[in-house]
């Protein structure tokens, strides 16, 4: 039976309930026309988080044109070498989640000394705005970076390193980079010069409007480095200097934390 | 010691400093320097660690400065804390860090995260 409300009426009633999964699952039975604005809600943030998340999304969703990928605007992967090995193996999913404007990707505990890659996940959305990388030292900072600038419309950056970070000269620096005219915020339990110099290095320069930075004491020389480059731009800061008996508490219970939970052999 | 020296940053708005015990003087030495005529609040997140006894006289350092912001450019300072715990400890750790500013009721506890 046709219903007797107009389209975007029916639109705005669920949009309503954005923030009640229950109810909005409930929507989803009512009729198929219901299903599409639902869906928009359902999945707008996901986070792939083991294995078998994305097998269940494969399963759940087995035609890429129907699923709702394209709806998802926020996506998190944690475990990414994890999540990225069975990705390629189930036909390379996490592409379909080209329309997001937020990602938070978090490799940090992996690698074993080898180099951990981004290029699966490059320019994975045109669209994204904000991006949060967690690492440690299996990914060097022109990596990061290379990865950074994959995304043009980028204007909040995120980056949270436990580990020292690495860094490989020669990098390649690309000819555009995002405009990263928002956010800034740097965690950086090993210091954060190597991330200074990169984003000293990006061509289309640096327009941000709120710093946050976490760093060693050490580290003032470079913040102000970083900080000149915004200096016309800048209008809010913040600064937390760590304390060097803390930093190696935090990263030893992380280690543990991380060791505990992740398993290489099942991988 | 070094510090950031806040004087070429014209737009600054909102500063916000993570203060551990001995930092206090730093981030006292790099207000000073904030000369921003936009500068419209001035926040320090409480420190994790319990304030020794010679830090005291560093935290009246900060309680002048501060006064001075609130009676030149009426910025009212912010006391930032974690959670509710550390707001309650805080009640009795403020009046001795920054006498000046609490027996004038110009400071206000803020939960900062």
């Amino acid at each position: 039976m046709p219903s007797p409300l107009p389209p975007e009426i029916l639109d705005l009633i669920v949009d309503f309930l954005h923030d009640e999964p229950d109810a909005l699952k409930a929507c989803c039975l009512v009729s198929k026309s219901w299903v599409y604005r639902t869906r928009e809600h359902l999945f707008a943030h996901v986070e792939f988080t083991l294995k078998s998340h994305i097998k269940l999304w494969k399963e759940k969703f087995p035609e890429p044109s129907n699923s709702p990928a394209r709806r998802t605007r926020s996506l998190s992967i944690r475990r990414f070498p994890v999540v990225t090995f069975v990705d390629m193996g189930v036909g390379g999913w996490i592409r379909t989640f080209s329309g997001i404007v937020r990602l938070h990707v978090d490799i940090r505990g992996f690698g074993g000394g080898r180099k951990i890659s981004l290029v699966p996940l490059y320019g994975l959305s045109p669209t994204l705005r904000f991006l949060r990388l967690d690492y440690g030292s299996s990914a060097p900072t022109s990596e990061i970076f290379s990865f950074v600038c994959s995304f043009p419309l980028l204007e909040d950056l995120a980056l949270v390193s436990l580990g020292g970070n690495s860094e490989v000269d020669g990098w390649n620096v690309p000819s555009t980079s995002p405009k990263l005219t928002g956010c800034l915020d740097l965690r950086m339990l090993g210091g954060i010069r190597p991330v200074v110099r990169r984003l000293s290095e990006l061509p289309s320069g640096l327009r941000f409007s709120k710093i946050s930075v976490a760093c060693l004491k050490e580290d003032v020389e470079s913040m102000m480095g970083l900080m000149s480059k915004c200096s016309d731009t800048l209008e809010s800061l913040s600064i937390y200097y760590y304390i060097v008996g803390a930093v190696f508490l935090s990263a030893f219970v992380v280690g543990q934390y991380l060791s505990a939970t992740f398993e290489p052999s099942r991988a | 010691m070094p510090f950031l020296d806040l004087s070429k940053f014209t737009k600054l708005k909102d500063v916000v400093f993570g203060c551990t015990g001995p930092d206090i003087r730093r981030t006292t030495m790099t207000l000073q320097t904030a000369e921003s005529i936009n500068l419209e609040k001035i926040t320090i997140r409480s420190p994790r660690k319990p304030i020794l006894e010679s830090a005291y006289r560093e935290w009246q350092d900060l309680d002048r400065l501060l006064l001075q912001f609130w009676t030149s450019r009426s910025i009212r300072p912010r006391i930032g804390y974690k959670d509710r715990e550390e707001g309650r400890e805080l009640r009795y750790l403020v009046p001795r860090m920054l006498p000046e500013l609490t027996s004038r009721g110009i400071v206000d506890l803020v939960e900062y995260n």
